[in-house]
């Protein structure tokens, strides 16, 4: 490779030149860039391509080039295959405007294995201000940068992970809640049919009554309407709340019982309540409602014989078991109580179904009426 | 007690719950004069007979279009609704400025409550009956007509 002078004045580079042979001798600022173990270059700009005109051992031990093939070059032979473009061209524009720059750039060793570069570059000027040369100085930060990368390439590797699990999760979220309300819909769509249904049947059974003329008929119509309005009124109940599997026994007896006394227009009956909530699953609701509509009608229809009187009922729970009471102060133990009547035999029938017991107990005056039924199935009384 | 009837507007898209609803409101002293089944239908009804009541399910046979003739009947300012529905959910907070709500379904004590608790909402508010059980008042109503309640 051809060996460079400098056209001008030999106070420049060529005095470092002369001290090659002797480190530490002549000028110490030139002997300290020779020795420093920070790779150092300097390039001649009024030179065309702006080469290498002085790089210190360094930048050799660094790069793994000898001098004279480095000398006279331009710098871009550091560059290779994966040297950012963009590095590059933040290069071209200082040096064009021959301004101080610095970037990390990877760069490549003689025998091809790359490095990454801290790269600061500043234009050297003289008196005048005419630009005299570049300097540049090269460190090797390799390591800090592979780490830089990996710490980057694990965050976006752990960012990707938790984008990808979240969008699975919001993905089955929306699976979730469209199921659901799917269901919501069909629950409320065939409740709405349930309770259609049952106010078409007592329409049915309230219109049909009205073409009868036999007074005995009619009245077992309307105790046929009183039990399908019990069951109306479990279902009025039922899915009120937004727990669709659970009725409150207590809620549901008031309603009922209002309803009933009312329907008998009995004004001269006090009507005492005595209610704690006591929630049971929703399908054992229809046959308590039914066992319920028996006692109080029939407390109605034969306790009090024309005179006025106090109706009370209560609910409670106690332990696992659930009370519910109908006691009247009428005359004494009424006449439906014998097991003939359709109503006694409902009575029974239903109670075996709930594992109920029902207790008759005459209180002088009246009859007290005691439904104990397990909260759960199964619950021995 | 004597009883003022009440002109009544019954919007219902199920030909049996109508026909028995009229039976029942005409037993009880009222008087049934128009029947809708559809939204259509109900709004022409409510611009042409001013009833003191219009008994509106929520579900018509045009859909579930209940809520838009409450809605009418409200700004037209005539007709007070109340709506008969399975599916008292469906209606809006402020009950579209309906009275409330009769939820299906009601038993004949009931409905002949409501009836009575209506007549003296409508003639002499506020009603002195008290309110039936399977009634709702809406909360504008529930404020005038039960003040002591709230």
């Amino acid at each position: 490779m051809q060996k460079r002078t400098t056209r001008e004045s030999p106070d420049d580079w060529h005095l470092t030149d002369d001290l090659h042979a002797e480190t530490g001798k002549g000028d110490p600022f030139a002997a300290a860039v020779r020795a420093t173990r920070m790779a150092m270059l300097i390039t001649d700009p009024r030179q065309p391509d702006n080469p290498i005109v002085f790089a210190n051992n360094a930048f050799l031990t660094l790069t793994g080039y000898d001098r004279d093939e480095v000398v006279g070059n331009n710098c871009r032979f550091l560059q290779g295959p994966d040297t950012d473009v963009e590095a590059i061209t933040k290069l071209r524009e200082a040096i064009a405007q021959r301004r101080d720059v610095n970037t990390d750039i990877l760069n490549y060793r003689k025998d091809g294995t790359p490095f990454w570069n801290a790269l600061y570059i500043s234009p050297v000027s003289n008196e005048a201000g005419e630009l005299q040369f570049f300097f540049a100085s090269q460190l090797d930060v390799t390591d800090r940068k592979d780490s830089e990368i990996r710490v980057r390439a694990d965050k976006e590797r752990f960012q990707r992970a938790v984008k990808d699990r979240t969008m699975q999760l919001e993905e089955r979220t929306a699976q979730l809640e469209a199921a659901l309300e799917a269901q919501k819909t069909l629950v409320n769509e065939v409740d709405h049919r349930v309770k259609n249904n049952l106010q078409m049947v007592s329409s049915l059974i309230v219109m049909q009554s009205r073409t009868i003329p036999d007074p005995s008929i009619r009245e077992s119509l309307r105790t046929m309407l009183e039990r399908i309005e019990a069951l109306s009124t479990v279902h009025r109940r039922l899915y009120q709340s937004d727990d669709v599997s659970r009725f409150d026994i207590a809620d549901f007896v008031r309603d009922l019982v209002t309803d009933v006394v009312a329907a008998y227009g009995r004004q001269d009956l006090r009507l005492t309540f005595d209610l704690q909530p006591v929630d049971i699953k929703a399908e054992r609701a229809a046959p308590v409602a039914l066992m319920v509509n028996e006692l109080v009608t029939n407390a109605l229809k034969h306790a009090y014989n024309g005179g006025g009187g106090v109706l009370r009922v209560r609910v409670a729970s106690r332990g696992p078991l659930a009370e519910i009471e109908v006691s009247d102060d009428g005359a004494g133990m009424n006449g439906a109580n014998g097991d003939a009547s359709f109503g006694m035999r409902l009575i029974r029938s239903l109670s075996r179904q709930l594992e109920a017991k029902v207790d008759w107990v005459a209180s002088n005056p009246g009859t007290r009426v005691a439904i104990t039924l397990p909260i759960e199935p199964g619950t021995p009384i | 007690m004597t009883v003022r009837p009440l002109s009544v507007l019954i919007v219902e898209d199920e030909a049996l719950l109508a026909m028995e609803l009229e039976s029942l409101v005409e037993d009880a002293g009222h008087q049934v004069v128009g029947w809708a089944t559809s939204s259509t239908q109900a709004r022409k009804l409510i611009d042409d007979i001013d009833a003191d009541i219009a008994f509106v399910d929520v579900h018509l046979t045009d859909g579930p279009t209940g809520v838009q003739v409450a809605q009418y009947a409200a700004e037209q300012k005539r007709s007070m609704v109340v709506f008969m529905t399975a599916n008292p959910k469906r209606i809006p907070e402020n009950f579209a400025g309906a009275i409330g709500v009769i939820a299906k379904p009601y038993t004949m004590n009931g409905l002949l409550s409501a009836l009575r608790y209506l007549e003296e909402g409508v003639h002499r508010p506020p009603p002195v009956s008290d309110r039936p059980v399977g009634f709702t008042l809406s909360p504008d109503f529930a404020a005038a007509w039960m003040p002591q309640a709230n």
